[in-house]
C-alpha cells in the first residue's frame, strides 16, 4: 500500500513529465525516411525544411526522422510538434510543402490545414 | 517505388537500416577505382547485429524485422540495382553487434545507375540522427576525401549550426576529390539528357 507521501511524488513526477511532453523544449520536426519515404523524396524534404530555417534564421528548431509508419501512400510524411500544442502529421510533403510547413506552422504557428492526415491531441 | 534511382538514395537507405540497428558509429565508404573498373559503396555499423538465420533471409522483400508492416524493400532494391550493374552485395554481419554491408558495381556498365547526391544523403542522414557519428571516406578520380563528424563537432554548437557546417565541408571535399554526381553507366547518362 502506498503513502499519501508516496502519492504527492507520484504526482508530482507525472505532471513533470506531461510538462516534458508537452511546453518546454522546442518545436520539433519529424520526418519520415523509411524506404518508401525515401523512394517519394523525403531526402529532398528534410532538405527544403533545413534550408527553410536557416533562411528564417529559425535555429531553435529539433529535427528527427523515423522510419515506416505504415502509410507508404501519404510519404513523404512530417510531423511537427510545437510545445503546449497538438501534434500534427502532415502527408504527401514536397520541398515546396516543406518550406511553407516551416513559414506556416513553425515560424507563424498557423498548421496547414489542407495537408494534414491527424491531429494528435496529447496534451 | 520506382523512384529510388541513384545510389546515393540506397546508400540512404542502408544508413537508416544502421540507425534502425541502434548504430551510433558508421562508417561510409565510396571508392570509384577507375583501373579496376570498380565502383564500390560499402557501410559498416556498430548496431545490434544480425544472426545467421536473419542475414540469410534480409535479400527476401518478404521478410523484414518490423513488426508494423509485412515487406522489407530496402536491400532487395539495393541487390537488385547492383545485379542490374554487374555487381553484387555483401553482408557481414555479427550476432553481437556490428554489420558491414559492401555494395560493388562494375563502374562502366551501361545499367550502372549514377552516383547522385551523396552529399544531400549525409546532410539528410546526420540531420535526423544527431546521436550518430559517421565517417566518410572516399576515394574519386581525383584524390581522396575522409570526413568525420566527430572532428568537426564544437561543444554547445546548436543541432542546425553542425548541419550547415557538416554540409559546407561536405561538398567542398567531395568536389576536390572529383566526385560527380550525375557520373553513370551509358544508359542513365542518355536518359538524363532525354
Amino acid at each position: 500500500m502506498k503513502s499519501m507521501e508516496d502519492l504527492e511524488r507520484l504526482k508530482e513526477e507525472t505532471l513533470q513529465d506531461i510538462q516534458l511532453r508537452t511546453s518546454s523544449g522546442s518545436p520539433r520536426i519529424v520526418v519520415g525516411m523509411g524506404t518508401c519515404g525515401i523512394a517519394a523524396g523525403a531526402r529532398e524534404t528534410m532538405l527544403a525544411i533545413i534550408d527553410e530555417l536557416k533562411v528564417r534564421r529559425k535555429f531553435d528548431v529539433a529535427i528527427t526522422e523515423t522510419g515506416c509508419v505504415g502509410l507508404c501512400a501519404k510519404e513523404p510524411i512530417v510531423e511537427v510538434q510545437i510545445p503546449g500544442q497538438p501534434k500534427v502529421v502532415y502527408g504527401n510533403v514536397d520541398p515546396s510543402r516543406g518550406r511553407q510547413i516551416v513559414v506556416s506552422h513553425i515560424v507563424n504557428h498557423k498548421p496547414i490545414d489542407q495537408w494534414i492526415l491527424n491531429v494528435e491531441d496529447n496534451s | 517505388m520506382d523512384r529510388i534511382i541513384d545510389l546515393s538514395l540506397h546508400l540512404l537507405d542502408l544508413l537508416q537500416n544502421s540507425a534502425h540497428a541502434g548504430a551510433r558509429n558508421i562508417t561510409v565508404s565510396v571508392i570509384e577505382d577507375q583501373e579496376a573498373d570498380l565502383l564500390q559503396i560499402a557501410v559498416s555499423d556498430d548496431g545490434k547485429g544480425m544472426n545467421s538465420s536473419e542475414q540469410a533471409r534480409v535479400l527476401d522483400p518478404f521478410y523484414t524485422s518490423s513488426n508494423s508492416k509485412k515487406v522489407g524493400l530496402g536491400l532487395p532494391l539495393v541487390a537488385q540495382a547492383a545485379a542490374m550493374a554487374g555487381g553484387s552485395v555483401s553482408i557481414d554481419s555479427n550476432e553481437s553487434g556490428g554489420t558491414q554491408v559492401s555494395v560493388s558495381y562494375k563502374l562502366s556498365h551501361p545499367d550502372r545507375q549514377p552516383l547522385g547526391d551523396i552529399s544531400a544523403t549525409l546532410v539528410s542522414f546526420v540531420a535526423g540522427n544527431p546521436l550518430i557519428d559517421v565517417v566518410l571516406e572516399y576515394k574519386g578520380p581525383e584524390g581522396v576525401f575522409h570526413l568525420d563528424t566527430r572532428q568537426i563537432r564544437t561543444e554547445g554548437e546548436g543541432q542546425l549550426a553542425f548541419i550547415f557546417k557538416f554540409e559546407e565541408k561536405l561538398r567542398g571535399g567531395l568536389s576536390l576529390a572529383g566526385y560527380r554526381p550525375d557520373r553513370g553507366g551509358l544508359f542513365h547518362e542518355i536518359n538524363g539528357r532525354s
